[in-house]
């Protein structure tokens, strides 16, 4: 009996110090938007704007500079949902708000699905990311670089495949080989 | 009974609180940290972090890995993180006698209880080996796929930091090396085998102006110009087509067409590879001429180098500079390779220019100006690799 007590209370008193240090070290929810790159500074202050009870995200779409260059993280608040990466490819898709920048998916393109597995991003959209490509080998850069840098962003993301109509596609407009996962690169972001 | 339960469950708490945590962690982590901040170790000395104490119990306590391909460059580097719980020194060197074997000794940190060997990708390294040394000294051997040189690797350190919830960790980044070819390299055009490639063409228009023109027809017509200027000077020249075709066919997929031009390159052994293209963007007033390269060997921007420099003194356009990316056509064929943008077709300016034969024929004066160039200093690099 007064060992059964004994275990009881240690295991609140596990439960009380288990439960306070995890109000301060609560890892980061799996679908809360985050930089992975320590080296990129909209992720601090995404983290940092992030106080608790607030139901909005913070993600950062990227787009291109206007002299097809680089490109540059926007960042965009908005509803909190369970599907950051959806709504970071429809940010993209939708187009940049900064008129320094130039948005980089062709018309009419939709997102037809996105899942993730074993940290790659399986991103599916519809035909016109080809057909209403309007080709030139910057395009293509700049497009493959910001599907893959946006997505990238979130925490649980390593890779990206893109695919067109359900299928994986090997080039977009003839020059770029994206037939397998691709990893962000950092080279094409423009630092402030 | 009962007490043996409650301990179970409390067990069981402890792992749901703690598991949520290593994992995010390990995911933090294995994105890459390009330019390291904390410290380089280019050639393979003893690096150390000045005013830390190294503390008696520091250890190696997670390892972790993965394969990093640039989006951009196309590029690969296996990335392998081992957590300390401390500072450590580190030191590597490759292995003199085969170059296949990556050896860093960890100062200030035992092995602890990593795993004694942990498989790698297979393609870039093998696995990777821990060895005990003593309380304070660890070793760690990765085992290579192929034989690297010095500036294919890196190993550096990095500090805890908090907000991520990341401890010290040792990094170290291998590039994947692309079997070498012998160059060897005579100055002159004469006796060259050089491939010239004109982009798209066929059911493949490229990209279209404002005016209607098409880049398939910009790329064959200044190809065609290359083509009898270098066959002046002596060289043979493969075209991967002639004319308005599909190289492979009109229904091939996009893979299959890229990789028909790869072929005619690779089967007749070309000295070099050079892909013709015309830009596009959404922004009409972007313009310029860009030459680009995929590093297979120290020719290749080199080549581009040249070509790039060329094209701007012949034809007055903006300099886009050479750039580094993953283009099918430089990556998969075997010698020096480019792929030059001789301009934007969707600039009206540049439209216009890309359509006048005489513009043409100073865009091929300079590709050919550019491959001398290129013959000339790759010889005196004394050819080789």
């Amino acid at each position: 009996m007064f060992g059964k007590r004994v275990v009881l209370v240690s295991m609140l008193l596990f439960l009380a110090v288990m439960l306070g240090g995890c109000d301060s070290a609560t890892p980061q929810s799996p679908t809360v938007p985050n930089i992975p790159n320590e080296k990129s500074q909209a992720g601090v202050e995404a983290d940092k704007a992030a106080s608790p009870g607030q139901d909005t995200m913070t993600m950062t779409v990227y787009f291109a500079t206007k002299d097809a260059a680089n490109l540059i993280g926007e960042k965009f608040v908005v509803p909190k949902n369970s599907h950051p990466a959806q709504t970071a490819m429809e940010l993209l898709i939708t187009g940049t708000k900064d008129p320094t920048l130039v948005s980089v998916v062709p018309t009419g393109t939709k997102l037809r699905n996105i899942s993730v597995k074993d940290h790659i991003a399986y991103v599916d959209f519809n035909d016109s990311l080809v057909k209403n490509n309007k080709g030139g080998s910057a395009s293509e850069i700049l497009l493959v670089a910001a599907v893959v840098n946006t997505l990238t962003e979130f925490h649980d993301i390593q890779k990206v495949q893109i695919m067109v109509e359900g299928k994986k596609i090997d080039t977009i407009s003839g020059h770029m080989d994206i037939g397998e996962p691709l990893s962000r690169s950092e080279k094409i972001i423009k630092k402030k | 009974m009962r007490r043996f339960r409650s301990a179970l469950l409390g067990l069981l708490f402890l792992m749901l609180f703690l598991v949520p945590q290593v994992g995010m962690a390990a995911l933090n982590d294995n994105i890459l940290e390009a330019n390291p901040a904390v410290a380089v170790s280019t050639l393979k000395t003893a690096i150390s972090l000045p005013q830390t104490k190294l503390l008696g119990n520091n250890q190696l306590t997670n390892v972790r890995w993965l394969v990093h391909n640039d989006a951009v460059e196309g590029t690969s580097k296996l990335r392998l993180v081992i957590d300390t719980k401390d500072a450590v020194r580190v030191s590597s060197k490759l292995d003199g006698k085969t170059g296949s074997q990556l050896v860093i000794d960890i100062n200030g940190a035992a092995v602890g209880k990593v795993d004694d060997s942990v498989t790698l990708d297979g393609k870039i390294a093998d696995k990777v080996r821990f060895v005990k040394k003593d309380n304070n000294n660890s070793q760690v051997v990765v085992d290579l796929s192929t034989m690297i040189e010095d500036s294919n690797y890196k190993v550096f350190t990095l500090k805890s930091d908090e907000i991520n919830k990341k401890t010290f960790r040792v990094v170290v980044d291998i590039d994947k090396v692309v079997p070498k070819i012998e160059y060897n390299f005579t100055a002159g055009l004469r006796n060259k085998v050089i491939a010239i490639d004109p982009g798209h063409g066929g059911s493949d228009p490229g990209a279209i102006g404002a005016n209607k023109l098409q880049e398939k027809i910009v790329t064959l017509a200044v190809a065609q110009r290359v083509q009898a200027l270098l066959e002046k000077a002596g060289a043979k020249v493969l075209m991967t087509r002639k004319t308005d075709v599909d190289v492979y066919g009109p229904n091939a997929s996009a893979v299959e067409e890229l990789s028909a031009r790869t072929i005619v390159a690779n089967k007749n052994k070309a000295d070099v590879f050079v892909s013709l293209h015309i830009n596009a963007f959404t922004n009409p007033s972007v313009g310029g001429i860009a030459t680009y390269y995929y590093q297979k060997s120290k020719y290749d921007m080199l080549l581009a180098d040249c070509i790039q420099d060329n094209l701007i003194k012949s034809g007055g356009l903006q300099d886009r500079g050479i750039n580094a990316a993953g283009f099918y056509v430089i990556k998969k064929t075997q010698m020096p390779s480019v792929l030059a943008e001789l301009g934007f077709i969707s600039n009206p300016d540049e439209e216009k220019l890309l359509s006048n034969p005489q513009f043409q024929q100073k865009m091929a004066q300079g590709i050919v100006q550019g491959l001398d160039a290129f013959f000339a200093q790759a010889a005196k690099k004394g050819g080789g690799l």
